[in-house]
């Protein structure tokens, strides 16, 4: 493993706002947000629906651009970057893992994990073992040539995560990852991750609607009508004693539904 | 509520948008075969050319199965775009039948439409095609504007034949597929199963020899001309089908599992979906490449015909007019032309004709008896003809007819042989050197034209004289060098030819073949500018239908990192193959076909062929620009 420098900063938002349509019709999504995510951190976005946590999550992951207010990760400005700087930037640091996988259809598993790194010039063999050590994290080494169509939503997301870390990128952004798996496949996902976080030291930060997906996390941010409301720290807390930390804050916050334990 | 009728309507006019270019082929393939139909009924035309109404007949089948293929393609592209349309009908609780009237209502409204703006358009632009072909046929003739009842009404009947098809098409297509497919008709590949490795190398094989046997037979196609022709393009075709079926499939597949996964980008985007549309790509290459392939060979044929017909007309008549010991005639012709201000180049040819034998050195018992022309060679020199005097005692036999009737042949071994000539029981032989293409004399002179040297011909006709069949030959020759003057001089003439049935004077002969040639050129390229234009529509659509498709891939790519370029090398790669692919098989295909169809030709059929692949190269690539334009716009769209 790299040597990891605990609490060094990866990211760094600073006064970040988001308005949408023009004047008249204005809709001022994000209205000022500050967010510090160190390295090995799993940092979860919640809160109710509108909040603006994917808005949030496309603008910190250079999909979107910010209105107002800076992005730093791994100290470069994301929003001075040109676009073809920036597609470079994605391909290097950023992983993503989507709710519908977003998966190619024509691909095999493991062409689709080895997508990101196609245009690095990572020699076949290191690329090869990567992938092997990855596929055996993930557990999905024995559907290495199969087809999107004929594995489960679970063993879709599980590649998508392998896509999301094939390049070792500084930090990984997953958007409601578990939404679409049953509660098995959505737990056995969340330990991969949890795995991943712990022993590669991989950054992570989520967004999601359910509090159990976020006990998994070392970090909760909550978001309410674009703005920070609280943040609950895991620390040594069991990851049941956190999700009901978390129940709490949502039954205050309020607004989104919540799917039981 | 809104009835079946007025959701129809209202899809219809959002699908115009939509699918304006099914909408556009409905109208261009209605509107060309309005076009083809008023120029088959044209006055102008029927009363022009005799042999018209065969190759009419033959050529608007050719135009009604071509529109057929291009229409249902289309059609099957466009349902299986709208497939998460008609499946969520269903899913709303709407029978299939009810999905089947819809589409129908909409399928009828969409073609009237079509129908209606393709008689104005062909009735617009069919009088520009009249003029196109009388301009070929070289001829001059009043163009009328009239508007043809009779080919409406044929456009009708081919209207209803689309829909009729098109409709049966929808209706399987409804009753067949479950709502499950219809939702996941792009997530799946279309042959999951991989290929069978011995059956496919063998089939691979197969099809490849089969070609090639193909190719081989189209070497020697004249002998035995009938089923060697069927064997050639059977073996062809198949070989083709599978060629794209197996051959291709089988290559991606090796390839793709010897990248074991690092298939790369721009493998990513060109040959995995090419491999997971195997076989709807495989269908429709094969079609496109059989299509492109008849379209070059007969075009290339068509014109090699009319753009030769100068030369092998020359080739049977020397003289623009030629009289035959009929001196009185010729110099009352003579004296016309001057009269009407002529130039004209006179001569005279003093030729002797016997009878004698051609030997045949591959079998000594031929000595069949024929008439023998003789002809002084420095005589002909002084009418401008352009050879050289043989040396004395040999000669050269002029027979423009001489591949038509297999005697060309360089591996018959024929020339050079001896001629014998018989004369009271005393024998003379001659060397004759070689055979040429081409005559020295006007086809209707008697005998084999034989070139000797003046003092040779005097030679035999000292010696021959006093034999039955001995003739002194008087020929007069006239050449008008001026185009204009000569085709008032083939009017004057007419009145001393017109004891023979077939005309020998140069002009009229000329005229003849180029109407015909003309109409066959006219023709070819009429149905072979439908052929084109509906083989690149059908890879247009069938390529926007996979852009669309792939829209989520791109933006799924941006997110990965990749940028326009980088997603455009691949989407390029994938166009080579599948236009350059099919395009490259064709012009091989056509070659051949060319190849073994020429032995109807004397002129040279390369430069026409040529001239014929570079421009359909030319056209054809204007669609694979379209197509990677238009994929450059949904790539962009979808990574903004």
């Amino acid at each position: 493993m790299d040597q990891l420098n605990v609490g060094e900063t990866v990211l760094q938002a600073r006064n970040i706002h988001k308005t949408y349509g023009t004047k008249g019709n204005a809709q001022h999504v994000l209205k000022g947000i500050d967010l510090r995510v160190t390295r090995s951190e799993f940092v979860g976005i919640m809160g109710p629906s509108g909040s603006g946590k994917t808005t949030l999550l496309n603008v910190l992951a250079t999909i979107d651009h910010t209105t107002d207010g800076t992005v730093l990760i791994d100290d470069a400005d994301i929003s001075k970057l040109s676009n073809t700087a920036l597609s470079t930037f994605r391909r290097n640091k950023l992983g993503f893992i989507f709710q519908d996988y977003n998966l190619l259809d024509t691909l095999t598993v493991k062409e689709n994990i080895l997508l990101p790194i196609s245009l690095s010039k990572m020699s076949k063999r290191k690329a090869e073992s990567q992938f092997t050590d990855i596929a055996n994290v993930l557990d999905i080494k024995a559907l290495s040539h199969k087809y999107p169509h004929e594995i489960s939503g679970g063993q879709k997301q599980r590649t998508a995560a392998g896509r999301a870390l094939i390049h070792q990128p500084s930090i990984v952004f997953a958007d409601e990852p578990t939404g679409a798996l049953d509660s098995k496949s959505a737990s056995s996902l969340l330990d991969v991750m949890e795995k991943v976080n712990q022993q590669r030291g991989v950054t992570v930060v989520m967004v999601t609607h359910d509090p159990v997906a976020s006990s998994y996390c070392s970090r909760v941010v909550f978001l309410k009508d674009g703005k920070i409301y609280s943040e609950l720290y895991r620390g040594d807390k069991t990851r049941h004693a956190f999700f009901n930390e978390i129940m709490d804050v949502q039954a205050v916050l309020g607004g989104d539904h919540v799917d039981g334990f | 509520m809104l009835t079946v009728f007025e959701l129809a309507l209202r899809s219809m006019r959002q699908n115009v948008k939509h699918y304006y270019l099914y909408f556009f082929a409905l109208i261009f393939s209605m509107s060309l075969y309005f076009v083809f139909a008023s120029l088959q009924h044209d006055q102008a035309v029927q009363n022009m050319t005799h042999t018209s109404v065969a190759f009419f007949q033959i050529a608007g089948v050719m135009l009604i199965v071509i529109v057929g293929i291009f229409t249902v393609s289309a059609n099957g592209i466009f349902l299986r775009r709208r497939s998460r349309e008609i499946g969520l009908y269903q899913l709303i609780g709407l029978s299939k039948g009810w999905v089947v009237r819809f589409l129908l209502i909409e399928n009828i409204l969409l073609g009237l439409g079509a129908l209606l703006v393709a008689i104005i358009c062909g009735a617009l632009v069919s009088r520009l095609f009249v003029l196109i072909l009388l301009n070929l046929l070289g001829l001059e003739g009043i163009v009328g504007i009239s508007f043809s009842v009779q080919a409406a009404f044929k456009t009708l009947m081919v209207y209803l034949l689309i829909i009729g098809v098109t409709s049966i098409q929808m209706m399987l297509m409804v009753y067949r597929s479950t709502l499950l497919n219809l939702f996941q008709a792009d997530k799946r590949p279309d042959l999951s199963a991989p290929p069978k490795a011995v059956a496919s190398a063998i089939f691979a094989l197969l099809g490849l020899t089969l070609i090639g046997y193909g190719y081989e037979l189209s070497g020697h196609i004249d002998k035995e001309l009938f089923p060697n022709a069927l064997l050639m393009l059977g073996s062809i075709i198949v070989g083709t089908y599978l060629l794209f079926h197996v051959t291709m499939r089988w290559c991606f597949y090796r390839f793709r599992k010897r990248k074991d996964g690092h298939l790369g980008l721009t493998n990513s985007l060109s040959i995995a979906p090419l491999m997971h549309h195997t076989k709807a790509n495989a269908n429709s290459l094969a079609l496109i490449t059989l299509l492109s392939a008849m379209t070059i060979t007969l075009i290339s044929m068509a014109y090699s015909f009319y753009y030769s017909v100068e030369q092998e007309t020359r080739r049977d008549l020397p003289y623009d007019f030629m009289f035959e010991n009929d001196q009185q005639e010729a110099l009352s012709f003579k004296m016309e032309l001057e009269k009407e201000g002529i130039d004209v180049n006179h001569h005279v040819v003093q030729a002797v004709l016997t009878t004698g034998i051609i030997l045949d050195p591959n079998d000594e018992s031929y000595r069949f008896e024929e008439s023998l022309l003789w002809l002084p060679a420095e005589h002909l020199k002084q009418t401008g003809a352009d050879l050289n005097v043989p040396p004395d005692g040999v000669a050269i036999l002029y027979n423009a007819g001489a591949s038509l009737a297999g005697d060309l042949d360089e591996h018959s071994k024929r020339y050079p042989t001896e001629i014998v000539l018989e004369q009271h029981g005393q024998t003379v032989m001659y060397t004759l050197r070689t055979l040429r293409e081409r005559n020295i004399m006007n086809l209707n002179a008697p005998g084999s034209q034989l070139l000797v040297s003046e003092a040779t011909m005097d030679k035999i006709a000292e010696q021959m004289a006093g034999t039955p069949d001995y003739k002194k030959i008087h020929f007069d020759t006239y050449q008008v060098p001026d185009k204009e003057e000569l085709a008032i001089a083939s009017s004057l003439y007419e009145k001393y030819d017109n004891d023979e049935p077939l005309k020998y004077d140069y002009y009229a002969q000329y005229k003849k073949v180029l109407e015909l040639t003309g109409l066959l050129i006219f023709i070819a390229a009429f149905l072979g500018l439908v052929f084109l234009i509906s083989t690149g529509s059908i890879l247009y659509f069938k390529q926007m239908t996979e852009a669309e498709q792939e829209k989520q891939s791109f933006k799924t790519l941006r997110q990965l990192g990749f940028d326009v370029d980088m997603i455009m090398k691949g989407i390029i790669r994938k166009q080579i193959i599948v236009f350059l692919l099919p395009l490259s098989i064709a012009i091989l295909h056509s070659i051949f076909a060319i190849k073994a169809a020429s032995f109807m030709i004397r002129s040279d059929t390369m430069l026409p062929a040529f001239i014929v692949i570079a421009i359909y190269t030319v056209i054809y690539f204007v669609f694979a620009l379209f197509t990677i334009g238009y994929y450059r716009n949904i790539v962009k769209k979808a990574m903004s």
